[in-house]
């Protein structure tokens, strides 16, 4: 009766929302522990001088040599074009015997390896050639597609194919389980060859002839003209592939793609042998001596590994939080459905915050905060914090197409429809992100924070290829553990992967 | 006994490549250490003068970082290449027979200026300067000599600390323009920056000198040299090597050598470089 | 109050509805019965329309968000009421108040112990209870229902749709079932493939006549 009813009623039961909730203040209250082992400081610099040059630049991009910066273009198109076909190809064969656990442990491997790891790699081999290009995107999103489209056949009814009868695995996948799962797949590869883009462009950081290389050029030579120029031309790219990239036109795409690769020089294979056979093992092993090893690998571990290891973490917990704030601050604004013509403003934002590389937000932060982990954290929650507030966007608007009468408007609709519908869905993204933020966290050691990818980067410049591949591994196996812990908690927590 | 093993393989799958490659390019790469837009434009015209000079097909191939070149020169993608003191030694230690065969008329006493932001209050002065313990501090890139290994080498002699101890924050900015750019917006207290660099960029008035300024100079030391591998006269016909070495000594205009920038190239050797072994030894970045 | 006079609505190429004239008055309690697909939801969100401001709507599919307790989900039929500030807060701490006032219709339709469960964890007839409670909360003189009681039993389907029509002054409900359609409702419109095949007061017809709307005749 109502004067004996209190507030007790409804804490008993259970709420899928109260547990999200739950779990969402869990990994917070971690993040925000980590703040303390992160090396965090806010420095005082007067970054006004510097900073009116971006924005100068950025509103007067020029570029001297159109053709130059196209042919580059060229590349970056083609890499990405070209190593997507072969991973989704790959992935797919790789996703039918996903059951097998050396399949999943193949494809898990190969995907927790940043990209500029494997190009570092590749380039000893292969140097600054097609080759090392196409296979440090083709071989980890090889991973990633495994992975993927193996979730997205597991989301699919058995009905068609348990009618089948006793047919082979390829028949079952070919007549049954990819036709039915054809709009996933494709979506989903169509995503993924935005991300190629991306990753394609960055690999220039490091040398090859993609547009990155143009970028990193200008940036660090303080023409932000030009760099401008380049970053407005990804941009345009980014933007213009829904309008450009359809089906039927991909063979001819590919056709172009192979046509306009840069040539690739002659492969030694005798230095892909010392790569494989010396370079990566350091000298005690390859001289038998296992006292020398130990001692080496404990000092590695000790000097390198332990503290940049709490680091890569640290910052990893932190953006990974922040993000999922972000993302939900801002995918609304991108929502056609809650803000109305106005989400073309928030969906330009959005595109530029998931475009722009992380390491150019994260100088740009150095110059407003100072050297710390602050840069990278917040780069690194921008730029993923972006990615998922443009998913989160889309699939508001898919919702909100079907959606009833009778329904609130405005901040309300977000407060109690929108934002609770597509919570399960957020967190989902949020755990596929955790292991990539993980995996750009290492690599923002470039910015002078001792992650990880610090001393990788160190290891490359000292030539000491033995360490920098054992610190590769060590990033290796940290992804993996995380990739594992999300799928557990995926799976705890009933948070189904979301279709693309 | 099992690494000779390997070399003996190693060397058996050289000599195989070498035979079946032929009519070959000769190649070479070049980073400068200031204004790296542009290179193909710049160093395409450096390979239109060597291939007139040589008789054989010169191109120019454009790295990102010293590790590139020096992998590049490795893998044999590169037979000539214009390297820092540091790179070039590196490159030589991996490449049996490479020689350093020119050097830029400044790298025969090249220094670095140690730069401090004006909120500081350091004043310029002769003698290394104490008072900068606790401040945060940048070097150029990693693998650089004149941004790392000089300047690094010269903070543990007089202070006889690393910079690690000494300073409460050490970053690689991994650019000498941009270690200019965050001194001076004060995103780090101190740097160290190549000295042509910042002659350059303060003539072209880059640099608010009420913001940042010079405060100490290294001695000097060695840097920039041109590194060619030890097999070329086998490859390209005997006295190929002298024949690079007076081409690039022959270069005289201003426009081919305004793209390193360099005055001139004189003559180098391998022992030239020898006290950078000796520190980069001392620092730990060469085994 | 609402009037159709000779209305048709168009959906692409396909007529859903087809000429359709009727009056509808403040105080009657109408059932529209007819097959799948005649075109009972179609006229539904058509009147809706005309007065959505006074009508408390319980859609087919329910329209429960599945994350938020049931509590939360019947709430929601009172956030016009209040200001957006007020309804932030009692999506984070609810209020007292409120959580009375929602434990009473919980009560009245017997999910008052599921209140602090998503619908998620619900049964379908559960499900159904919630979507009746927040057209409940809505305190609207008007009920507009497109099958609200379709997943539970009969007994109990007749016994919550007393409840609410008692709570209503006004109703439009589509409804499969020509038991309920005479027992709770003053009128019966029929639709079969967009057409208007029936309009009758309760007291002059027998269930065989409803009956004879599905069989087509």
């Amino acid at each position: 009766m109502p004067q004996t009813f209190s507030s007790s009623v409804l804490i008993k039961g259970i709420s899928t929302g109260a547990r999200l909730r739950r779990l969402s203040l869990f990994f917070s209250l971690i993040a925000i522990a980590f703040l303390f082992v992160a090396d965090i400081h806010l420095y005082t610099p007067d970054p006004w001088q510097e900073l009116s040059r971006i924005g100068l630049g950025l509103v007067t991009p020029y570029w001297p040599n159109a053709s130059e910066l196209g042919v580059s273009l060229l590349y970056t198109v083609s890499f990405a074009l070209l190593a997507v076909s072969g991973a989704a190809i790959i992935g797919m064969l790789l996703a039918m015997w996903y059951h097998w656990r050396v399949v999943r442990v193949l494809a898990a491997a190969v995907r927790s390896v940043h990209e500029i790891f494997w190009g570092l790699m590749f380039m000893q081999i292969f140097g600054l050639s097609a080759t090392t290009g196409l296979l440090a995107i083709l071989i980890p999103f090889t991973g990633i597609f495994a992975k993927v489209f193996s979730e997205i056949f597991e989301q699919q009814p058995v009905t068609a194919t348990s009618t089948f009868g006793k047919a082979s695995r390829l028949s079952r996948f070919v007549y049954g389980w990819i036709p039915q799962a054809w709009p996933a797949l494709a979506s989903y590869t169509r995503y993924r060859f935005e991300c190629a883009l991306r990753s394609s462009a960055i690999l220039g950081f490091i040398g090859l002839p993609t547009l990155g290389f143009h970028l990193e050029t200008a940036f660090k030579q303080g023409d932000y003209s030009e760099a401008a120029a380049v970053l407005w031309l990804f941009l345009l790219l980014i933007a213009s592939v829904r309008f450009w990239l359809k089906l039927r036109l991909l063979p001819v795409y590919l056709l172009l793609a192979v046509l306009a690769l840069p040539e690739m020089p002659p492969v030694n294979a005798s230095f892909i042998w010392q790569f494989f056979s010396q370079d990566i093992w350091p000298t005690a092993l390859q001289d038998g001596d296992f006292n020398g090893t130990w001692e080496w690998v404990s000092r590695v571990g000790v000097n390198e590994v332990w503290p940049a290891l709490w680091q890569t973490i640290a910052i990893t917990q932190a953006a990974l939080v922040l993000s999922g704030v972000l993302a939900l601050m801002l995918y609304p604004l991108a929502s056609r459905a809650l803000v109305g013509r106005w989400s073309v403003l928030g969906r330009f934002k959005l595109l530029v915050l998931r475009s722009v590389p992380e390491l150019m937000l994260a100088y740009v932060f150095m110059l407003l905060f100072g050297p710390s982990a602050l840069p990278a954290i917040l780069a690194l929650a921008l730029h993923n914090g972006g990615l998922i507030a443009f998913l989160l966007a889309n699939s508001s608007e898919d919702a909100n197409k079907r959606i009833g009468e009778g329904v609130p408007k405005g901040m309300m609709r977000f407060a109690y429809i929108d934002l609770p519908q597509r919570y399960p869905a957020f967190l989902a993204f949020l755990f596929y992100r955790w292991e990539v933020i993980l995996r750009e966290s290492a690599m923002m050691g470039v910015v002078g924070i001792a992650t990880l990818g610090f001393y990788v980067d160190s290891a490359f410049e000292e030539i000491r290829f033995d360490k920098a591949f054992f610190l590769i591994v060590v990033a290796a196996l940290l992804n993996i553990c995380v990739d594992g812990l999300s799928r557990w908690l995926r799976a705890r927590s009933g948070l189904k992967a979301p279709t693309l | 006994m099992r690494r000779s093993i390997f070399k003996a393989i190693a060397i058996c799958a050289t000599v195989f490549s070498a035979s079946i490659a032929s009519a070959e390019t000769f190649t070479f790469t070049a980073i400068p250490d200031a204004d790296e837009s542009r290179l193909n434009e710049r160093f395409g015209k450096v390979a239109d003068y060597l291939t007139e000079q040589l008789g054989v097909d010169v191109k120019y191939i454009p790295v990102k970082s010293y590790p590139a070149a020096i992998t590049a020169f490795r893998n044999d993608q590169v037979q000539l290449a214009w390297f820092g003191g540091l790179s070039g030694v590196q490159a030589r230690e991996l490449v049996e027979g490479s020689e350093a065969i020119a050097q830029g008329y400044e790298d025969q006493f090249f220094k670095t200026y140690i730069i401090a932001n004006a909120a500081t209050n350091l004043i310029p002065r002769e003698e290394f300067p104490v008072a900068l313990e606790g401040k945060t501090f940048t070097f150029g890139s990693k693998g650089s000599t004149s941004g790392r290994l000089m300047p690094e080498f010269y903070i543990r002699e007089n202070t006889g600390k690393s910079p690690e101890e000494l300073f409460s924050r050490v970053g690689f900015s991994g650019d000498h323009s941009r270690t200019i750019a965050l001194v001076e917006s004060g995103a780090y207290d101190l740097g160290a920056v190549n000295y042509s660099v910042w002659d350059i960029e303060l003539g072209l008035g880059k640099i608010d000198q009420s913001k940042v300024n010079v405060i100490w100079t290294t001695p000097t030391y060695p840097d920039y040299q041109w590194t060619i591998r030890g097999d070329v006269n086998a490859r390209y016909g005997e006295g190929f090597k002298a024949k690079v070495t007076e081409a690039l000594l022959n270069m005289k205009d201003e426009d081919l050598l305004a793209s390193f920038p360099r005055k001139s190239f004189v003559p180098a050797s391998n022992s030239d470089y020898a006290p950078i072994y000796e520190t980069g030894k001392s620092i730990g970045l060469i085994d | 109050m609402f009037v159709l006079d000779q209305q048709s609505l168009v959906q692409g190429r396909h007529a859903v509805l087809n000429d359709i004239s009727l009056e509808i008055n403040a105080g009657e309690k109408v059932a529209l019965v007819g097959p799948s697909g005649a075109g009972k939801s179609s006229l539904l969100s058509w009147l809706w329309q005309q007065h959505s401001d006074d009508i408390a709507l319980c859609p087919q599919e329910g329209g429960l968000v599945d994350i938020l307790s049931v509590y939360q989900n019947i709430y929601m039929g009172g956030l016009s009421r209040h200001s957006s500030a007020y309804n932030l807060i009692n999506l984070i701490r609810p209020w007292s108040l409120r959580q009375q006032e929602v434990y009473t219709i919980a009560e009245l339709l017997g999910i008052d112990e599921t209140l602090a469960v998503s619908p998620d964890r619900l049964s379908g007839g559960q499900r159904q209870r919630v979507a009746l409670g927040r057209a409940l909360y809505r305190n609207k003189p008007i009920f507009f229902g497109d099958e609200p009681v379709s997943s539970l039993d009969p007994k109990q389907g007749d016994e919550l749709l007393g409840t609410v029509l008692s709570q209503h002054k006004t109703a439009v409900v589509a409804i499969h079932s020509p038991e309920l359609a005479l027992k709770h409702f003053t009128r019966v419109i029929a639709l079969n493939a967009g057409q208007l095949v029936g309009d009758w007061q309760t007291q002059d017809i027998t269930l065989a006549d409803i009956k004879a709307v599905y069989s087509g005749e």
